[in-house]
């Protein structure tokens, strides 16, 4: 956020309930969009005759649908500082997938449709009908190439896939979607029929895809290079704190511009052999300090276990702070924290800072996983909170994740609002657990990104 | 899961209801009467199967402009009868309107031999080529009727 925030208990109460406004007036806000997209064609079509008819309206709905999404699918990827902040990253991008699920299949029965009616209303075979339009038909050639990428990154999206090929090979081949939305583009204009014969809607077209060219080049290459060139980041320090687990002290200038708050991250690209082209996501593990920040990584692919290794000195390019998962989603005076392995990294920031009355619960499967122990410690004793630790091993210090064991534990949990972090399985069965304790879903805050 | 099912059956659900409710009827294209009714609008509305009945020769017709691309044609008339239509220009833009208007244009050709006259329905699928092509037909009749009076 660029803008200044009153610190008075009114602005408070404001910012407090903004996070339960906005996603919903975003999915209005794009459900409008939808429908203003829909009334394009409600009014270019004056009716509807014959099998080949219904085949080619239902074909141009969906893709114009098709083309509206794209253009909405990037725009949730923009990372535009209010959605982010507001939304979270991770909600966005459950949208984003989802949303990019529905785009393929709108896309696919798009040109299945538009085949099948153009063949049937002209007499000819799907055949001959399918080549003439790729051939013949203006930007069409363009058009098929784009739809393919997309299609092939919708599959090595799909889960199966996914988890056979690394976060990073993922990550750049999806950016293969720009290049295939950029290429559908254009023979939106060329060949919609709603916007061959209206040169109005033709400009709000080339607005909304131009607005959004601009968030994207904007937020993901102008703020995160003038931020690099501004803050200077640089490797102090690599700290082991657990099996696998190290901290990373970076130093840079005026760190307090960045204006990062606890329960944020940052993409964080090493300038190191072999790291410097991924850019991965880890949130702060200590509220950010004017003349460092500090990061705690588990080593769990190649990316992380690298980080353990960087020299000190290395240069640093950091994007963000992006992440709503922060004291602005807490409504409630009493919160509970949970925390699973590394996902403590958020939890330890926000422990230090949440006003009120907080107590943690932190998981790990050994003892010594229970990394940053020592300052959970001073941080529970300097503000008089509590510090639950479990491990699986040795059996007898677990914590079932129940909602018996949890209201054991804190017998006003009910009453608490609730932030989690962790890895997945873990937080699934947390959160079970939480609605079973009588914790009210909208009071349950969760980070993940596991997609 | 779930989701997707909702999804797909709400996309497929407002996708037929929206094409439903659109009017299934091939719709003269605007500015061109149904069949029966005599032409009321524009400058020489005069003209009518009546009035051509012993036209001959060649008339041709204005170009009427669609978004599309330009239409006109050309009639022949032989004793008060169109003989034959000849097209001059038709829609040769975009791939598409080439190819509508290869669809729709013998269509209407065949159309106005049988009825002698350029009320004809549109073809659908091809409103605004099958409207300039009933508007240049038109003209040229209402010339061919000019010059016999």
């Amino acid at each position: 956020m660029t803008t200044a925030r009153p610190a008075t208990p009114r602005g408070q109460r404001a910012a407090g309930r903004l996070p339960d406004l906005v996603p919903a007036l975003v999915r209005l806000l794009i459900a409008v969009g939808a429908g203003a997209v829909l009334a394009l064609w409600w009014r270019h079509t004056a009716s509807v005759t014959g099998a080949g008819d219904w085949l080619t309206g239902a074909g141009r709905i969906t893709g114009l649908l098709a083309g509206y999404a794209c253009a909405v699918l990037l725009l949730l990827m923009a990372r535009v500082p209010l959605l982010d902040h507001v939304i979270g990253t991770d909600r966005l991008a459950r949208w984003h997938a989802m949303g990019g699920r529905y785009t393929v299949c709108l896309a696919s029965a798009h040109v299945l449709l538009i085949v099948g009616g153009y063949a049937l209303s002209s007499g000819t075979g799907v055949v001959s009908q399918a080549t003439t339009l790729v051939l013949d038909y203006p930007d069409l050639l363009k058009g098929t190439v784009g739809f393919l990428l997309l299609l092939a990154t919708g599959w090595l999206s799909a889960r199966a896939v996914r988890r056979r090929v690394s976060y990073e090979t993922w990550h750049h081949l999806h950016l293969a979607t720009y290049l295939a939305v950029f290429l559908a583009f254009w023979h939106q204009l060329s060949d919609g029929a709603d916007f061959v014969t209206d040169p109005p809607a033709r400009l709000a077209w080339y607005v909304l895809y131009g607005a959004v060219a601009t968030a994207l080049a904007w937020y993901r290459f102008v703020v995160p290079v003038r931020q690099a060139l501004r803050h200077r980041l640089r490797v102090a320090e690599v700290r082991p704190e657990a099996p696998g687990v190290v901290s990373v002290y970076l130093t840079g200038r005026r760190l307090e511009a960045l204006r990062a708050r606890p329960g944020q991250f940052f993409r964080w690209r090493f300038l190191a052999p072999g790291m410097w082209w991924a850019a991965n996501p880890y949130s702060l593990s200590a509220p950010a300090h004017p003349t460092y920040l500090r990061i705690t990584v588990k080593a769990a692919g190649a990316h992380s276990a690298a980080v353990a290794r960087l020299a000190p000195g290395t240069r640093v390019l950091a994007e963000g702070p992006y992440g709503a998962f922060t004291a602005r989603r807490r409504h409630d005076r009493k919160v509970l924290l949970v925390a699973g392995g590394v996902g403590i990294t958020p939890l330890r920031a926000l422990f230090e800072t949440l006003p009120g009355e907080v107590t943690l619960v932190y998981r790990a499967r050994r003892p010594e996983d229970l990394a940053l122990r020592g300052e959970l410690d001073a941080v529970a004793a300097a503000r008089r909170a509590t510090v639950h630790y479990a491990v699986d091993e040795p059996a007898g210090h677990g914590l079932p994740m129940t909602a018996r064991a949890l209201r054991r534990l804190v017998p006003d949990i009910a009453g608490r609002e609730v932030y989690l972090c962790g890895p997945p399985g873990m937080t699934d069965a947390a959160r079970r657990a939480l609605r079973g304790a009588g914790v009210p879903r909208r009071r349950i805050h969760h980070e993940s990104f596991a997609l | 899961m779930r989701r997707a099912v909702l999804a797909t059956v709400t996309t497929l659900a407002g996708v037929v209801v929206l094409l439903s409710l659109k009017p299934h009827q091939s719709t003269p294209a605007v500015g061109a009467p149904a069949p029966s009714s005599p032409r009321d609008a524009g400058p020489s509305s005069g003209s009518s199967r009546a009035s051509h009945h012993a036209v001959a020769g060649t008339s041709t017709g204005t170009v009427s402009s669609t978004p599309y691309g330009p239409v006109q044609v050309a009639v022949t008339m032989a004793k008060g009868r169109i003989t034959g239509i000849k097209v001059l220009q038709s829609p040769t833009g975009a791939a598409r309107s080439r190819q509508i208007a290869a669809m729709a244009v013998p269509r209407l050709t065949r159309e106005a031999l049988a009825a002698q006259d350029a009320g004809i329905d549109a073809v659908s699928g091809a409103s605004y080529t099958s409207q300039g092509y009933i508007q240049s037909l038109q003209s040229a009749l209402d010339r061919a009727g000019d010059r016999s009076h």
